[in-house]
């Protein structure tokens, strides 16, 4: 079978895409994304317009998504006419005109460049390939993050979208699940169940409608990945839920986004209106008779919709709340009809399966499993961003050297690999491979991999409390064993920061954690994760709470007071930004009302040698001045 | 409790309760090309929010009409999305990261300092009513961290005393900001850097 209508687009595409790709005259890139806009991207890119047009210069402007590079944003690309494109970092607006001077002169701007677009160092840049962040990275989920317009589908298909498509409508739904299953692709939601076996799952299923449904309620604080494929590359999601709607014969797809995400909405909407006018959605695909519509969704803010069966009840029009499986969503998903759940990774995975074949997508990856994952690294951690590596790179390979660590001076504590159900790993562990196994031996799951960092100046009491408030706030209510649950482990991990901890309270926390995973969901079930893992490495720390009343990070507010303990000109300014006058004078000296004192912080920042945290519980002596 | 059964039930529509008209109308025209069982709900709350700034009372009985079920489930539903909101915000809010990258750079000081410096706890109102903290979830611009919003636009990454700072600029107390550094003794050269804000229109 041929795809005429296919044929027609691609060359029209890869006319559109050559405009882009070896410009007749200067292109200027710049990334709009999430992280990008937060630091002002849009401003520069309309301070760039208004500088170009005043010069005179002879330039044109595309939009493009996020390199991963979230640290160095807003990024800026320039390409000149048969040479590599220069990147800019941090160019705010402010910074065009200095910026574009350069350029106009036909040099660089060495004060803001980063690097060349490439794998050569050039004019004494370093290559971007090269960077410390990049190296080791393999981008194939990302090809195009960055690289290509997200709003205009034209860039996607000269770039390979869509072959994908156009080879499964070529072969039975059988043979397409068949080659699904045989690269190896698990779920990247966390569950790491086979998605070719889920999509057998669906396929038997007997009755129609079937629903396709992708979670991109990527809920995990700290955890980015799907924004950004969303944002940047929205075409390669459409593609592969497409694909799948073929595979498993559903006809209504549904694609989940948090409310907390407005620009991947906007895009995705776009995205999948092009894809329509294209006729690569909808009625008759390609000239095909499969058909398939898909929808976008706008959450409103809530985590365990982020839970598969949470997720189909609010699709349902009702409160969020998981439900009881069995029935498992292939027999009885939303609306009671047969239904696939799967995370965007998953589903963005299979367009590059199909077009590459399975054989390809699995040389990358470990043993056990295939493929590349996408991380987003944050916290304590130097460099701020997204990374795509094969599964199986070394977590200290990414987080050391590709993050660059904590920042000077300070020594790596702990990992939170994904979200905050999924538990912490020590710093000796961090050599461990980026897959699930090794997690899950050290009681951790590795989640939709949103690397959080801990340093040595966080406590890890501190961390547990907020994941069980998070737990407890977010819980929907349903099982007592997490409403109640989180609750009283939240109280009693507070009870234990405030200096009130008991020895019987460790005891009462492990029970509570069995007791857990009689929850329905793995809400419930995942909340006391965190704390077990505190209890498996860091017990030290816990016990020196408990026993001493002491917190060796000093964080815990109810263990640690503010005291001056030298007297500096900066005391003055201690005293005028205390929100709550706790910074008092007395004839002339200085001292702390602890009863006002709130524990902010802000009067050491502006007099750090003048007043210091001290422990609570601790004889002042030591410290006092004498 | 909220079963399927109970959910698809046809039940006679609620008659619409008090409320000016020109409202009643307003949301009904909101309203008018949704239906039930095609995961247009949580669209109809959008809409209504974008338009008033939050979901009225008068409109849970609409909803229920609309969408054939109770206006307890309308309104448990609404209850449930932390983003839905059934009454106006503060003339100012103040939204505060929770997310774990900005709780490990100290969001939890910048939260107390905020709370005093407002005179409002978090999701409360302040006593006057123009000033409202509220506590949203990361949404990944953790290279900011730790961050506050402001009607869209993102502040960080901040110290504690530029958090207080900008807080006071907002409420109008003219208190003398810190001095600056000219007169720091050389015992103190261990302060950290107060690096400048990135604000984003």
């Amino acid at each position: 079978m041929t795809l005429p209508r296919y044929e027609e687009m691609w060359h029209r595409a890869d006319d559109a895409w050559a405009r882009a790709a070896r410009p007749a005259r200067t292109l200027i890139k710049v990334g709009v994304a999430t992280c990008s806009r937060v630091v002002g991207a849009e401003e520069t890119l309309s301070a760039l317009r208004r500088e170009v047009e005043a010069r005179g210069l002879d330039a044109d402007f595309m939009v493009t998504g996020c390199l991963g590079l979230c640290y160095a944003e807003p990024l800026v690309e320039v390409v000149r006419p048969n040479a590599p494109g220069v990147l800019y970092q941090s160019v705010t607006a402010d910074k065009v005109a200095s910026l574009l001077e350069a350029v106009a002169a036909g040099g660089i701007a060495r004060e803001y460049a980063l690097a060349v677009i490439g794998d050569r160092e050039s004019g004494g840049l370093p290559a971007l390939n090269s960077l410390e962040f990049v190296l080791g990275q393999v981008r194939r989920l990302m090809a195009n993050c960055g690289v290509t317009d997200p709003e205009n589908i034209d860039h996607y298909v000269a770039r390979g979208g869509y072959e994908g498509l156009v080879r499964a409508l070529q072969m039975k739904p059988v043979n397409v699940i068949d080659e699904v299953k045989k690269s190896g692709l698990w779920g990247r939601g966390g569950a790491a169940f086979s998605t070719g076996l889920k999509w057998e799952f669906l396929y038997n299923a007997k009755r129609q409608p079937k629903y396709l449904i992708c979670n991109a309620d990527e809920g995990d604080p700290g955890s980015f990945v799907n924004r950004n494929l969303m944002e940047s590359d929205p075409q390669l999601l459409v593609e592969g839920m497409v694909i799948a709607g073929y595979a498993t014969d559903a006809q209504q797809g549904y694609i989940y986004i948090r409310d907390e995400y407005p620009l991947p909405v906007e895009r995705m909407e776009l995205a999948v209106q092009q894809a329509r006018e294209r006729g690569l959605v909808g009625e008759n695909i390609l000239g095909s008779n499969f058909s398939f519509e898909l929808e976008v969704v706008r959450g409103a803010g809530s985590y365990v919709c982020g839970d598969e069966t949470g997720l189909l009840s609010s699709l349902e029009d009702r409160r969020g709340m998981p439900k009881i499986k069995p029935p498992f969503p292939a027999q009885a998903g939303v609306f009671a009809m047969p239904s696939n759940i799967n995370n965007v990774e998953s589903y963005t995975n299979v367009p590059l399966i199909m077009r590459h074949g399975a054989d390809w997508w699995a040389e990358m990856g470990s043993e056990k499993h295939k493929g590349t994952k996408m991380f987003s690294l944050s916290g304590q951690v130097q460099r701020v961003g997204i990374v795509e590596v094969p599964l199986g790179t070394s977590t200290s390979d990414v987080v050391m050297r590709m993050g660059g660590g904590p920042p000077e001076g300070r020594k790596l504590k702990a990992v939170q690999p994904g979200g905050p159900l999924s538990g912490v790993v020590p710093a000796s562990d961090v050599d461990i491979p980026l897959e699930p196994d090794p997690y899950r031996e050290r009681g951790v799951l590795m989640g939709s991999g949103g690397l959080v960092i801990l340093d040595d100046t966080n406590c890890i009491v501190d961390l547990c409390i907020y994941f069980e408030w998070f737990a407890e706030d977010e819980s929907c209510g349903r099982c007592t064993t997490c409403f109640a649950g989180t609750r009283r482990m939240l109280e009693i991990l507070r009870r234990i920061s405030s200096g009130r901890g008991r020895l019987a309270d460790l005891e009462l926390i492990k029970l509570l954690g069995s007791i857990a995973q009689n929850a329905n969901c793995f809400h419930g079930q995942g909340a006391p994760t965190a704390v077990m893992s505190m209890f498996r490495f860091f017990e030290d720390e816990l016990l020196e709470h408990v026993e001493r009343k002491r917190c060796p990070a000093k964080v815990c507010r109810g263990l640690v007071r503010y005291e001056v303990v030298h007297y500096s000109d900066r005391l003055p300014a201690a005293e005028a930004i205390c929100p709550t006058n706790a910074v008092v004078r007395d004839n002339g000296t200085y001292r702390i009302d602890q009863l006002k004192c709130i524990k902010c912080d802000a009067c050491r920042e502006q007099a750090p040698y003048a007043i210091a945290v001290v422990d609570e519980f601790q004889p002042a002596a030591t410290t006092l001045t004498r | 409790m909220f079963s399927q059964a109970s959910h698809n039930s046809r039940l006679t529509p609620v008659e619409p309760a008090a409320g000016s008209t020109e409202l009643l109308a307003r949301i009904s025209e909101l309203i008018e090309d949704l239906s039930p069982d095609r995961v247009d709900l949580l669209k109809a709350f959008h809409r209504i929010q974008h338009e008033f700034g939050y979901v009225p009372r008068e409109a849970v009985p609409l909803l229920a009409g609309k969408f054939r079920t109770t206006p307890a489930i309308i309104f448990g539903t609404i209850d449930f999305y932390s983003e839905l909101r059934m009454a106006p915000a503060a003339e100012t809010t103040v939204d505060w990261c929770s997310g774990p990258a900005c709780l490990l750079k100290g969001s939890l000081n910048i939260r107390r300092a905020l709370e005093a410096t407002f005179e409002c706890e978090m999701n409360r109102t302040s006593a006057d009513g123009r000033f409202g903290l509220r506590l949203v979830q990361c949404d990944g611009t953790c290279h900011l961290a730790p961050l506050v919003r402001h009607h869209g636009r993102y502040i960080g990454p901040l110290t504690v005393s530029e958090s207080i700072e900008w807080a006071r600029r907002l409420t109008g107390d003219d208190r003398r900001a810190p001095p600056e550094d000219g007169a720091r003794p050389a015992a103190d050269e261990a302060s950290p850097e107060l690096a400048e804000p990135v604000e984003a229109e």
